[in-house]
């Protein structure tokens, strides 16, 4: 009896594994010593339509760096061919970043966004960056003078993403999708300029459905983070009244007329005086109040010509258009919206609540 | 595995020794034609008058001289008119019967004394007290609390539980197994507090023993396991007199083997296996605390190195980067996969753990410069392994020893590689499948037939106070549900 | 093997066990794919309506449990029904068994196989699971359903992760609005039925009553399993629908996992490789479940109901699952869920028997005269 069982017991086994086809057991080799788990791409526009994509081998080892190039219709096969090039092959699981040049962004970067996003190796954290000039250059520059260039790329983004540091853009792949996806927002995405010898934070580029229309910088790029992305900055140097603020942290209060002719933005910050160079004497309360008039006029001019903008552009990047959102009423129509903006009146109100220290001069 | 059917014991008479002596009349000749080539047998005649004549026959090795001579010899050769059990300064004199009756009280120290004149056997139990001292004990050391441990005298184990429960309700009955180590057992219970059920399993299934050597009580527990062939022991041994007690106040059994000092406590749980007195000793919160660290530890004992072969070879996304980098700097050069440099590492490991046991203690502790320093070192030197892999092996080979029961140690350390063989293959994945297969196998497995997972499953939430944390002593109310007491209170005062 | 029948019955279980097993049956599968199709945050409202039916229809189920019929397990569906026409549910239950495990397991493996393995022939993922399946419910019936407390207490606190998706900066009130449906056309109602249907799967548990412990409040331990299920379906959907927004949720395959990839802790990244892995304890669960309910039909069917079980019997009707689910995975499944006609075929009958099943029962005691409260 038991040897029957046995038998087909057996059989059973054996039948089993016939049924799941006779394929080998097939997992991708992962073995972290055979690959190259590269951290970024860079993206270029190439020759005749191609996609110029490059990246630094081997990541994450102390080895001797080198940049690859490749000139490729598609993503996906640069990736194939990055790995005929290179002894490692090279994985995008742990892929960080993506540099995409501003030429090609302006063209549009849905479809190569896609890609990425449709991989269930990449993580809806690779943050992407904006290129303005030659970024090839600077790594094959760069790479011999520092090691893991990469690394330490990544770990500046992730520190200013960690918490909202203030100070710069940083969008993730997710976050840039959801704004591009959602109603009433626009994309944005950090700009980068670069030349051979330095990698600086220019300011964050606004982006209509995926392409790039225009870019702001310094000081509208700070308001921007008040305004919106961070509420929070380090630091806000005002050259022309000779005074840099501290540690602000913003409040804002949209209100949206009903019938969508004006908006109020209210900023209520918070921070302390740092720095002043000009000729009041700000121990003195009249002359500081005239001071914080001064701040607060200009901030008003600054904040009323950016937002001006925006409406030119017709990109709502503030995600104004969700204040017209209520929990028992119909949303109105997305392109609706965008016309309403252009004609919006604009009634910027900033009010500040700002420390002195009292070692300043005089 | 399921289709085996075991073999009953049918040959049982060929194998009992003392069954093949035909005459079982009980008389000096068949006596000394059993004690023949017996070097340590004696047999003294001595005439005490011209119509008494008593003869003494014992085993020397294992009889009491000094007492013999006090209390015997003495005696008879001062012997009065009066009858010989009379005379004798000893408490307690039996009549023997038959032959086999008198070989067991032979072998089991006592002198067999004969009196011509009335045609009588007597055995007279004068044990050689032959005996270590109470020690403390080695295997489960405690900082605080009580320091007394079992010895291998089975009576004197019995002592140090009866003076702990002094009630007329402590039962003790014994059982002798083994053909030929005849080892003395004793079940002990609570009567009217312990389940009678389990009582009655517990002695349904020592009957049944069969089987000729018995040295320790983890050989009684392998023929009283309802699951041979799984890994998790399930009766705990222990040498502590408090966790007996503990034990027998809880509605449990226990059972003590003679020539050992490891009691037998059943039925038990997985998480008593995790339980040490020390947790009754602390405050509430530092134990359950420490308990905690216990349980924790156990899992990264079992996850750690998986853990690694598994992201190792599959996943290498699930690293954050800064963590990758260390990896990939430290794995960049080595000519072993991860799973083979982690098998190797462990059996390493294992073979310094089993060599320090068998070692003298001051050889052991340069073992264990050897094998932490050198072999550790010298194997990231070398080349043959990461220094990833020889901290996460030195943290789990660590965090293993944290758990209190020795068995469950080494049953850690056997699921261990099983873990490893499967993360190796399936990754994150198959390590779930094997977290599944043996909280599936905890599931079924029975001590005693009681469920060993008890406290979760089947769910008892009341017994949950005592389990991964241990709540204030006053709060724990009742006896553990699971076990069905008789007296579910602890407290006199809720019957 | 410790017990000699796999449908022993040595002492009956409390109701919490049946309020476990109903909460980690209506949280299988479909709820990760259930963001998706209900998308609008309107949908909220919707949840909690199919909750509050399914309460009542939960209602109907514990007047069985409390009849004199469900006491007797088999017999009292013979008592019932008579013997000819179990034979006929048992059939057409064999039909029902197989099409659910076949879906859970198949979504399920689709899932590891996208996120876990994309390159890993799915079969061996398939096998893999059912010999831990076979190995639980080889253990019988009494271990298997005790083994809900293993699975419950497993995977309960994944829930808990998505803690982090109600805080700012991810969330957002805007992402909720507007509550109201602007009219009823816009209503998914296929999501509706998707959501019903995955509170399904209860009413198998008519087969489990002899293993209950009789005279219990059944309703209390079920009202508290199906709010439970309501309650983890709204946190998801809820987190979801912060995280996407509506019109991103729609673009996402398996939303409530696309939102584990994105958090990241200290020591590790990509939880949702840990998260799948662990929800294999529920599917394995259920599916042993299963495996043994379809078992108990088969003999049912060849009228061998009485008698000891054998482990020839066992194995076979196990291999007729696997063989079945191996030949659906190879030939007939095709991925996503729009085209997929299996998940369409078990969300419309998960639907139908959730809805019949305790009616018809209740129905079938009334007519029997002999129903009591």
């Amino acid at each position: 009896m038991t040897h029957i069982k046995r038998v087909v017991l057996l059989m059973i086994i054996m039948n089993i594994v016939l049924l799941s086809g006779c394929s080998s057991f097939f997992v991708e080799n992962n073995t972290v010593e055979e690959i190259a788990p590269v951290i970024f791409w860079s993206i270029q526009e190439g020759e005749s339509g191609k996609l110029k994509i490059s990246t630094l081998v081997p990541p994450l080892i102390n080895e001797k760096k080198s940049m690859l190039t490749l000139q490729v219709n598609l993503l996906k096969q640069g990736r194939k061919d990055f790995n005929l090039v290179y002894y490692r092959e090279l994985k995008s699981g742990q892929l960080r970043m993506l540099f995409i040049s501003e030429e090609l962004a302006k063209k549009g970067i849905l479809p190569l966004i896609d890609t990425l996003l449709t991989d269930p190796d990449i993580s809806q954290r690779l943050y992407l960056v904006v290129i303005k000039g030659n970024f090839e250059d600077y790594i094959r520059n760069q790479v011999d003078k520092q090691e893991n260039l990469d690394y330490f790329l990544y770990r500046m983004l992730k520190h200013y993403e960690t918490k909202n540091q203030g100070d710069i853009t940083v969008i993730n792949l997710h976050q840039f999708l959801k704004r591009l996806y959602s109603p009433f927002s626009d994309p944005i995405l950090p700009v980068f300029k670069v030349n051979k010898e330095n990698f600086i934070y220019h300011g964050t580029a606004f982006f209509k459905d995926d392409k790039l229309v225009a870019t702001i910088s310094d000081m509208n790029d700070q308001i921007l983070q008040l305004l919106n992305n961070d509420y929070y900055l380090k630091l806000l140097p005002i050259p022309s009244l000779a005074v840099s603020l501290g540690q602000i942290r913003s409040k804002v209060i949209i209100k949206l007329a009903s019938d969508y002719s004006s908006i109020s933005i209210k900023v209520n910050l918070v921070g302390r005086i740092e720095e002043y160079r000009g000729d009041k004497n700000i121990v003195d309360s009249d002359e500081l109040e005239d001071l914080n008039q001064e701040i607060k006029s200009y901030l008003e001019k600054q904040t009323t010509a950016l937002l001006r903008n925006m409406q030119q552009w017709k990109v709502d990047p503030l995600q104004v258009g969700t204040h017209s959102l209520t929990p028992f009423s119909q949303p109105i129509k997305d392109e609706e919206w965008l016309r309403k903006w252009g004609d919006m009146e604009l009634q910027i109100n900033y009010q500040l609540d700002l420390q002195t220290m009292t070692n300043v001069n005089k | 595995m399921f289709w085996k059917k075991r073999k009953s014991g049918s040959d049982r008479k060929q194998n009992d020794p003392n069954k093949e002596v035909e005459n079982t009349t009980l008389t000096l000749d068949t006596l000394k034609n059993i004690v023949v080539n017996m070097d340590d047998a004696e047999i003294i005649e001595r005439q005490i008058n011209p119509d008494h004549k008593v003869t003494l026959l014992y085993i020397r090795t294992l009889i009491n001289q000094e007492r013999l001579n006090d209390e015997i010899i003495e005696p008879l050769i001062h012997h009065s008119p009066a009858p010989i059990h009379e005379c004798i300064n000893v408490c307690k004199a039996s009549k023997v019967n038959d032959l086999d009756e008198a070989q067991r009280q032979l072998m089991e120290g006592a002198i067999l004394l004969s009196d011509r004149s009335e045609d009588q056997w007597l055995a007279i139990k004068l044990e050689n007290p032959l005996s270590r001292s109470i020690e403390s004990s080695e295997t489960e050391t405690i900082l605080f609390g009580p320091k007394d441990s079992f010895s291998e005298q089975i009576e004197q184990n019995v002592t140090l539980i009866r003076r702990r429960l002094p009630l007329t309700t402590l039962k003790t009955e014994k059982f002798t197994v083994g053909s030929l180590t005849r080892t003395p057992i004793v079940l002990m219970y609570i009567e009217g507090l312990t389940n009678p059920e389990l009582i009655t399993i517990a002695k349904s299934k020592i009957l049944t023993i069969d089987y000729d050597l018995f040295l320790d009580s983890s050989q009684v527990a392998a023929f009283m396991e309802d699951h041979v062939h799984s890994i998790f022991p399930q009766f705990q041994q222990t040498d502590r007199p408090d966790s007996c007690v503990y034990a027998l106040g809880a509605g449990k059994l226990t059972i003590l083997v003679g020539n050992t000092p490891f009691a037998l406590i059943a039925p038990i749980t997985f998480f008593d296996l995790f339980i040490s007195p020390d947790d009754y000793i602390h405050r509430w919160l530092i134990g359950s605390f420490l308990r905690g660290v216990r349980f924790v530890s156990f899992f990264l004992s079992l996850t750690m190195i998986p853990l690694y072969v598994a992201i190792n070879t599959h996943h290498y996304q699930m690293f954050p980067l800064q963590v990758l980098f260390v990896l990939l700097e430290s794995r960049s050069k080595l000519p072993f996969t991860p799973f083979w440099e982690a098998f190797l590492m462990l059996i390493i490991i294992e073979i310094i753990i089993e060599a320090s046991l068998r070692m003298p203690t001051k050889t052991g502790q340069t073992l264990g410069v050897i094998g932490g320093i050198v072999i550790g070192q010298a194997s990231v030197e070398a080349g043959f392994a990461s220094k990833v892999l020889i901290v996460t092996v030195g943290i789990s080979t660590i965090a293993s020893f944290l758990v209190p029961n020795y068995l469950m140690v080494k049953a850690n350390r056997l699921l261990l590689f099983a873990f490893m063989l499967l993360s190796s293959i399936l990754g994150i994945f198959g390590m779930a499948l094997g977290f599944i297969i043996v909280l599936v196998h905890l599931n079924g497995l029975t001590s005693l037939k009681q469920p060993y997972f008890a406290p979760i499953a089947p769910l008892h939430m009341s017994d949950w106070n005592d389990l991964f944390i241990r709540v204030p002593l006053q709060w724990i109310k009742r006896r553990p549900v699971s076990l069905y007491p008789l007296q579910k209170w602890r407290s006199s005062r809720r019957r | 093997m410790p017990s000699p029948s796999l449908f022993e019955k040595s002492s009956p279980f409390s109701g919490v066990y049946f309020m476990l097993m109903v909460n980690r049956m209506q949280m299988l599968y479909f709820f990760i794919i259930m963001p998706r199709h209900l998308v609008h945050p309107y949908m909220i409202m919707g949840i909690m309506a199919v909750g509050i039916l399914s309460q009542v229809n939960l209602m109907l189920l514990s007047k069985w449990f409390s009849s004199n019929f469900s006491v007797q397990g088999y017999q009292g569906f013979v008592q019932l029904l008579g013997e000819r026409t179990v034979r006929v549910f048992a059939f057409l239950g064999l039909f029902l068994i197989l099409l659910r495990i076949t879906v859970m397991t198949l979504g399920f493996v689709e899932i590891a196989h996208q996120y876990i393995f994309p390159s890993m022939t799915s079969n061996w993922l398939i096998l893999s699971i059912f010999i831990v399946c076979f190995y639980l419910a080889s253990q019988g019936m009494e271990n298997t359903i005790r083994f809900v407390v293993i699975a419950f207490l497993s995977t309960i606190w994944m829930v808990i992760i998505y803690y982090s998706f109600f805080f700012p900066p991810i969330a957002s009130m805007h992402d909720l609005y507007p509550l109201m449906p602007p009219e009823w056309s816009a209503i998914s109602w296929k999501g509706l039925l998707l959501v019903w249907s995955s509170l399904s799967g209860v009413e198998f548990l008519v087969c489990l009553t002899p293993w209950l412990r009789p005279k219990q409040k059944m309703l209390k331990y079920l009202t508290i399993a199906n709010t439970i299920s309501v309650l983890e379906y709204l946190v998801l959907f809820i987190s979801s629908l912060l995280f996407f927004s509506s019109n991103y949720l729609v673009k996402t395959k398996y939303p409530v996992l696309d939102m584990v990839r994105y958090l990241q802790f200290p020591a590790y990244e990509r939880i949702d490789i840990v998260l799948i892995s662990v929800h294999l304890f529920v599917l394995v669960f259920v599916n042993s479940i299963f495996i043994l309910l379809f078992y108990g039909a088969t003999r049912i069917l060849l009228g061998k109901g009485v008698q000891q079980t054998t482990r020839m019997g066992f194995a076979a009707s196990f291999i007729i699952i696997l063989v079945s689910i191996l030949i659906v995975n190879q030939w007939f499944w095709k991925s996503g869920e729009e085209q997929n006609i299996w998940l369409n075929l078990q969300i419309g009958v998960g639907a139908f028997t959730y809805l019949l099943v305790p009616a018809f029962l209740l129905v079938a005691t009334k007519l029997k005269g002999r129903f009591k409260v």
